[in-house]
């Protein structure tokens, strides 16, 4: 083995980070460690996703614990002689919260990190994700090993069962269960599938896991298949996965070699292998009996359950579909007991969830927390906040099959069940934080209009509720509501959930009707005042300059797209309201000093318009 | 239907497109008003659905009783001529004026001599014989010979094979060209017609010939959240196409996707392997520049 080296940069290499340059940044900080003479004595690892994805490209410096983020080339030279060769951390490119000076030099001080519990993500930043050894040196493959030399498949059931473990694609089916039905169908060969068509829009954990630790996934995978007695396994990933697609290959080779993976494991007489295979953009393939038909090379349009896929699934066999998170607790439950992990959550929901924390929040990132944990702590510990010192609106959670989640329930535990009492659902763990400038009827209808376009067809609930409700939204938004429309979105909503086929229609009303139950006199501002709360509607604002602010500077007149700015310079500027686009090009180009460009909506618009006239008559600025 | 009138003359004639009860309870009406009805359809017969109905609802009425006398009377009108085997290519001029032109579908029978006895569909001595047309063998055109073998041979022992075969013709060729896939067909034995719906069903993949480089603009949540919408539009117009579409010189072709998984990035989109985050609308005519430049 080689040397152990003075200090290890822990360089991330997930997709956030490698397009913002990471693997440059690497080489550049190889050159520069070159020059000085320090290769021997410094290695660089690149590691998966680090989850801080806000703060990419990022590094943590090992042992001190240091962490370096929004690095930039230049900032390389000046890091290498002032940390590696001087023994002096860089401050200024620690992480700084808003709003604060003083700059938190360690990981495990950051906030983001310190409320986090990491039980799948537990190699996260530490492991090269494309060496095994990595993960073996982490004490991997060792409960595959104890799973075979001592554990027959029903106690590993059992085990299993007894750790409370959910499905963590979002229904929270107890996986013990699950495995328990398939193992008791006669019909064979058994399959085994890895859900990773991560399709919800602001989601991206499982593609984390198969990115910063693969052999988890395969590990997990095959202690599954030797519990329900399966020798086939499949990966279905989404094809616009590519670096977790090219990890997890390189993953599995590396499994084959090491005899992990193929005839006759560890000398067991157990059998497995595992094969990748790819959708190619279709968001019903989540849906498992649609991904039995992907793999199938059928249409990839859902059925009728039952029988489930435990009995009847991929071919007609009976066949196990668990998400790649879900596989990923199973090493760690069976190294570390079902008892020490049933200690972790709530009464239902025990052991942890990974969420991507994203949207109008300070931190964005992946994070890991116990089940149970309240909103708050998330948004405001974790999350550090709403940035600008904006106000707090609402969390979306469960992706277009779930709801949002007002301020007055961010004390509330996350768990299953409460997130169903609130009219949201787990779902796969997108978490989308809205601020005060977020409207909820966009929302609304950007959640509908997307699974509008990702509806098979093949139930005409799903089908034409979605459009009628796309229509109604439509009109809403587009200030035509008509008295009436808000009660026909909620009888129309339930009545899509109940008579759709698969979980994608029965589950599709929930964003309008959970932001119905808590915003409700948002909608009702739409559809009898014309009015958009949030500033968001586009047939009901106006872009309007304030004479009084204006210093007459040209910028926003000479950027707008349209032409639609009047005015000379140092004279106050007036939008032409007729020939506006409302594109908000003004309001993005006028100084922050200044910010005389505002958005008005509702009643506000008539009596601006007239004070524009007024105005017209341009006075001179000095 | 050509009339050869002035611009500014009204012609005292309408035209009702489709022949189901709907157009030709309205051609009727037309008619009875005073105007001279051209009742156009595509099938070889007016009736449209509703002569395959046997009770209509929700009142249960008798669908032929319904229909039966309206076929009748638009049959005797002397305001009303039937163009059957029809469609519409264009329509040009204003209201009171317009020019229509129809593509007839050949008939083989002389219209106006047929009374519709029916002896000659009895009698047709090949009726109810499967007609099979003899289809010829697809061959591979030179530039996709080596390629399509070697994908066929790869995936020849597989289950299921259909997927992945697909997905290696995309990304060979970026698009699925017409012959490609019956020859897929022709080799695997899955029906054309079965091939054809997964290939539409999926985003990634395209009957058409796409541009080298496609723009995904990710609309997830988050990035719709954080102004996508906008950079969408601005996209459009910097490229001057719209979504789904490819530019001229097929360079480009402009796709929004939901989410690629880099939200913490919103504004995200992707080309190729290259991910640009944190986008603002100031970046887009640098991206579109550094591509086009790339290419000379």
């Amino acid at each position: 083995m080689a040397k152990k080296k003075r200090i290890e940069v822990m360089a991330c290499a997930g997709t956030g980070c490698v397009s913002g340059g990471a693997f440059q940044i690497i080489d550049a900080l190889e050159k520069e460690l070159t020059a000085h003479g320090l290769i021997d004595e410094i290695s660089i690892v690149p590691t998966g996703c680090n989850g801080f994805c806000g703060q990419g490209p990022l590094m943590v410096v090992i042992p001190d614990n240091i962490f370096y983020g929004w690095l930039t080339l230049d900032a390389i030279p000046h890091l290498v002689e002032e940390h590696f060769l001087k023994g002096r951390p860089v401050q200024k490119l620690m992480f700084t919260p808003p709003e604060e000076k003083e700059p938190f030099p360690l990981l495990s001080d950051i906030p983001f990190f310190r409320k986090q519990l990491l039980v799948v993500l537990r190699n996260k930043g530490i492991i090269d994700p494309e060496k095994i050894e990595d993960y073996v040196a982490r004490d991997g493959y060792t409960a595959l090993e104890k799973v075979l030399s001592s554990m027959p498949p029903d106690t590993v059931i059992g085990e299993i069962s007894k750790s409370g473990l959910r499905g963590r694609g979002g229904a929270g089916f107890p996986t013990g269960t699950k495995w328990e039905i398939a193992r008791k169908q006669e019909k064979t060969p058994r399959y085994l599938i890895a859900n990773c068509d991560e399709g919800d829009p602001g989601a991206y954990m499982d593609r984390s896991v198969l990115e910063s630790d693969p052999h988890s996934v395969i590990e997990g995978m095959s202690i599954a298949a030797y519990a329900i007695g399966s020798s086939d396994g499949f990966i279905y990933v989404r094809s616009e996965y590519p670096l977790a697609i090219e990890r997890m290959k390189t993953a599995l080779s590396q499994a084959r070699e090491y005899g992990l993976l193929g005839s006759s494991i560890l000398d067991s007489g157990f059998d497995f292998d595992i094969e990748i295979r790819e959708g190619s953009g279709a968001f019903v393939c989540g849906e498992e009996t649609s991904l039995i038909h992907s793999i199938e090379g059928d249409i990839p349009e859902p059925r009728q359950r039952p029988p489930f896929p435990a009995q009847s699934g991929l071919w007609g066999c009976p066949t196990v579909i668990n998400n790649v998170e879900t596989l990923a607790n199973v090493p760690v439950i069976i190294t570390r007991g079902s008892e020490w992990y049933s200690n972790i959550g709530t009464e239902t929901s025990k052991g942890t969830k990974i969420f991507s924390l994203v949207g109008k929040i300070n931190n964005t990132g992946l994070i890991e927390v116990p089940m149970g944990i309240n909103l708050r702590d998330v948004v405001y510990e974790i999350g550090g906040g709403i940035p600008n010192g904006k106000e707090f609106k609402a969390v979306q959670t469960g992706g277009p099959s779930g709801g949002c989640i007002p301020a007055s329930m961010l004390d509330s535990p996350i768990d299953y069940e409460s997130l169903v009492e609130a009219g949201s659902m787990m779902g796969s763990g997108g978490m989308i934080v809205m601020d005060e400038d977020t409207c909820v009827v966009d929302v609304s209808k950007f959640f509908i209009q997307f699974t509008n376009d990702e509806s098979c067809g093949k139930c005409v609930a799903c089908r034409d509720g979605s459009e009628a409700l796309l229509e109604v939204l439509d009109r809403i938004a587009g200030g035509e509501g008509r008295e009436g429309d808000v009660e026909f979105l909620e009888e129309l909503g339930a009545a899509v959930k109940d008579a759709s086929m698969c979980g994608l229609g029965q589950t599709l009303p929930n964003p309008v009707l959970s932001t119905l139950n808590y915003f409700r006199d948002e909608y009702e501002a739409h559809v009898n005042e014309k009015r958009c709360p949030a500033l968001v509607c586009r047939d009901m604002i106006q872009y309007y300059i304030d004479p009084d602010k204006c210093v007459g500077c040209l910028k926003c007149l000479k950027n707008c797209p349209t032409e639609a700015i009047m005015g000379e310079l140092k004279y106050v500027h007036i939008i032409e309201q007729d020939k506006c686009s409302k594109c908000g090009q003004c309001l993005e180009e006028c100084p922050p000093k200044i910010s005389a460009v505002i958005k008005v909506t509702g009643n506000d618009m008539d009596s601006l318009e007239q004070l524009t006239e007024i105005v017209a008559c341009a006075e001179r600025k000095n | 239907m050509q009339h050869s009138t002035t611009s500014d003359e009204r012609v005292g004639a309408a035209l009702v497109v489709g022949g189901g009860i709907g157009g030709m309870q309205a051609a009727l009406d037309l008619a009875e008003a005073g105007i001279k009805v051209y009742l156009v359809d595509n099938k070889p017969s007016i009736g449209g659905v509703m002569s395959q109905l046997d009770k209509t609802f929700p009142t249960n009425d008798c669908a032929m009783c319904t229909m039966a006398p309206r076929l009748v009377e638009i049959g005797r009108h002397k305001d009303i001529e039937k163009i059957t085997l029809s469609e519409i290519e264009s329509v040009t001029g204003q209201p009171g004026n317009f020019r229509v032109h129809l593509r007839k579908q050949p008939r083989y029978v002389d219209e106006t001599k047929c009374t519709g006895c029916g002896a000659c569909v009895e009698n047709c001595p090949t009726r109810n014989e499967v007609q099979l047309v003899e289809l010829g063998r697809t061959e591979l055109a030179p530039q996709h010979q080596e390629e399509v073998l070697g994908i066929l041979e790869r995936h020849r022992d597989r289950k299921g094979p259909l997927m992945p075969i697909l997905q290696d013709v995309n990304v060979a060729f970026n698009y699925f060209p017409e012959n490609v896939l019956r020859f897929i067909s022709q080799e695997t034995g899955y029906p054309l017609t079965h091939i054809n719906r997964i290939a539409t069903f999926y985003s990634a993949f395209s009957l058409k010939p796409i541009g080298k480089h496609v723009i995904n603009l990710c609309m997830g949540t988050a990035c719709y959240v954080r102004g996508a919408g906008i950079l969408l539009e601005k996209f459009s117009e910097a490229l001057n196409i719209g979504v789904g579409e490819t530019t001229e010189d097929m360079l480009f072709t402009f796709k929004s996707v939901r989410c690629i998984g880099c939200c913490g990035l919103a504004p995200v989109m992707m080309t190729g392997d290259d991910v640009y985050g944190k986008l603002q609308t100031k970046d887009i005519p640098d991206i579109i520049k550094k591509y086009r430049q790339a290419e000379q």
